[in-house]
């Protein structure tokens, strides 16, 4: 069998008293788009954390396609391919849209030059140019990232993305903010990235999670409650209880049935 | 038809015309003061370029700077007066001081950032201060090491001192420009993109695979070689060096200085201390509270122009640039049938 693209062992996340990610132990197999859904707090966005090392673990380790990386830096990680967006927007503000996207993509070559300048380059631009196209922001490449709305920020989140050309891709609610003409542009090009990298999305939008994923694993309290396909999920009890709560909430279950 | 870019490289163009010509200009139109007061400037101006540096590309408001300019200082009058040094041994001396003592502290200093940083790089200069000033045999203390010039220094064939007012001019304006240029080549690389991602967005860049503390780390030393080199001029120009220099005072005004003139623009240190050190030489002599004069306008300016005056100038050229463009369009739609 081969290795899985991701896979951890009892990993385990306390904040103080909160345990919020609870001996999770997950095994994502390649070329499979896979979205965690569960409630808030259910520790999805702090398991993202961890496995991108901007937060070390208490416990537990995480392997990628097999190498084990707990502990690593997030530049150590993030140089072994497994890049990620994040749940409240993160870009560069102050540099232009296109400078965003040349930066992410310079920052994989190991080399930071003094002294040329960045004018000298040649591949990078094309790359740059050839991104901006595939989100849309072709028109605003010259605008401080600052100045974007929402909606085009969440793009270019996923422009940066796209640009280091990564092997494992984790994106944190991507279409979050996003208007429906935008998230619709998302959800094909997230489609369209998963054929060639493996993809784990946390979102919230259970259309685009019904619409695209492969596998879905559901989370709760920092545990694995249930996960499968999108058909089994969608029929299990457990999953229904967690999202709409228990029988006795009477009024909860009202309200959500005739929301 | 006039555009921005045009409008900048003839400022520039006309600012290195001007401080070619200082030693002949200033005296028939002032008098030979002032050309030493120019070169003062151009040397606190590298100074503050160095705070420049690490607040305006790299997100780092460090109040320690004062430590590496002491450092390239002693370097050369210990060096001169002490080892008997000639001029290039005792220049490197001190820029490698200060390059070194930059390396070590930047280690502790860089994990930290905001406040934090600020502390430390202030609580570093406050050691080094102490030490400055109690170990007297070594540095002079209070006093300070006075030293006379190395008589000749030699650059190829070419033989030159200090004591010709003329020489040291133009040695201070080479030894300035060149840092300056090789600053400038530093923010248009991809190093300098780096330097400018960390400072917008550290967590950012940690995730794209910049390795932000490797990256402050040298952003700090390259500042405390600015700082070392501006040192070291400085103990040429004065002959002589002295633990004062490396109080958190000299440190704070250079703060002053980069953020006046403009934080994150290449020439905003120089602007930002021609402004005060010629506000100070103006008015010292009148009036004992010119200090004043300096913290009402850095007041003024932090609110009504956060990016400097550089900056603030920058923006109104770019609007002036964008306005250019719309008239064009506008007339070029009028002309149309």
């Amino acid at each position: 069998m081969t290795e899985p693209a991701l896979r951890t062992e009892n990993l385990t996340k306390r904040f103080g008293g909160l345990t919020a990610v609870d001996s999770l132990s997950l095994s994502l197999p390649g070329g499979r788009l896979h979205a965690i859904i569960g409630p808030n707090g259910a520790g999805k966005t702090t398991f993202f954390n961890l496995v991108s090392g901007l937060l070390a673990a208490d416990g537990g380790r995480v392997f990628f396609h097999g190498r084990e990386i707990t502990g690593l830096k997030p530049h150590e990680i993030s140089r072994l391919g497994i890049k990620r967006t994040m749940q409240i927007k993160s870009v560069f503000p102050q540099l232009s849209v296109a400078e965003n996207l040349w930066i992410t993509r310079e920052a994989a070559h190991r080399f930071l030059h003094p002294f040329r300048a960045t004018s000298r380059d040649q591949d990078t631009p094309e790359r740059v140019g050839q991104t901006l196209e595939q989100i849309g922001l072709t028109a605003l490449a010259q605008r401080p990232a600052g100045t974007l709305s929402y909606g085009d920020v969440a793009l270019l989140e996923i422009g940066m993305a796209l640009i280091s050309e990564p092997r494992l891709l984790l994106l944190d609610e991507p279409t979050c903010g996003m208007s429906p003409a935008e998230t619709e542009r998302a959800v094909a090009k997230i489609k369209q990235l998963a054929r060639t990298i493996d993809v784990v999305i946390i979102e919230h939008d259970m259309s685009v999670v019904f619409e695209i994923a492969d596998d879905i694993t559901v989370m709760a309290q920092g545990g694995i409650l249930a996960s499968g396909n999108p058909k089994e999920i969608s029929g299990n009890e457990l999953v229904r209880e967690a999202y709409l709560g228990r029988p006795e909430d009477e009024d909860y279950i009202d309200e959500t049935v005739h929301a | 038809m006039i555009t921005p870019t045009i409008i900048s490289r003839s400022i520039l163009i006309a600012f290195v015309a001007f401080l070619i010509t200082v030693p002949w200009l200033i005296p028939a139109l002032l008098n030979k003061f002032w050309v030493s007061v120019i070169a003062e400037i151009m040397i606190w101006s590298l100074f503050a370029a160095s705070v420049n540096l690490l607040f305006g590309y790299v997100g780092l408001l460090s109040f320690g700077q004062a430590l590496y300019f002491g450092f390239g200082m002693y370097g050369v009058a210990i060096g001169v007066a002490t080892l008997g040094l000639s001029f290039w041994p005792a220049f490197g001396l001190g820029i490698v001081a200060a390059v070194a003592i930059a390396l070590i502290s930047g280690i502790f200093a860089v994990r930290l950032t905001w406040h934090y940083f600020a502390i430390i790089t202030l609580v570093f200069s406050l050691i080094f201060y102490f030490f400055a000033v109690s170990m007297k045999p070594l540095t002079g203390g209070d006093d300070g090491i006075n030293f006379s010039l190395p008589p000749t220094f030699s650059f190829g064939d070419a033989v030159g001192s200090f004591s010709s007012a003329n020489f040291q001019y133009f040695f201070i304006l080479a030894t300035v420009s060149l840092c300056f240029f090789l600053m400038h080549r530093v923010t248009r690389s991809p190093l300098g993109k780096a330097f400018v991602a960390i400072r917008d967005n550290d967590v950012r860049a940690a995730l794209i695979g910049l390795n932000v503390f490797q990256l402050r780390l040298i952003a700090f030393v390259m500042a405390g070689f600015l700082a070392g080199v501006s040192g070291a001029l400085f103990a040429f120009f004065g002959r002589y060096a002295s633990a004062s220099y490396m109080f958190y005072q000299v440190s704070g005004e250079a703060v002053v200085w980069a953020i006046v003139g403009g934080a994150g623009t290449l020439f905003g240190p120089i602007v930002g201390t021609s402004l005060f050190i010629v506000i100070r030489e103006l008015v010292s002599t009148h009036w004992e509270h010119h200090s004043l004069i300096v913290g009402v306008m850095a007041i003024l300016v932090v609110i009504l122009a956060p990016k400097g005056l550089v900056g603030l100038w920058n923006d109104r050229l770019a609007r002036w640039g964008e306005r250019g463009k719309d008239a064009a369009i506008r007339t070029s739609l009028r002309t149309d049938p």
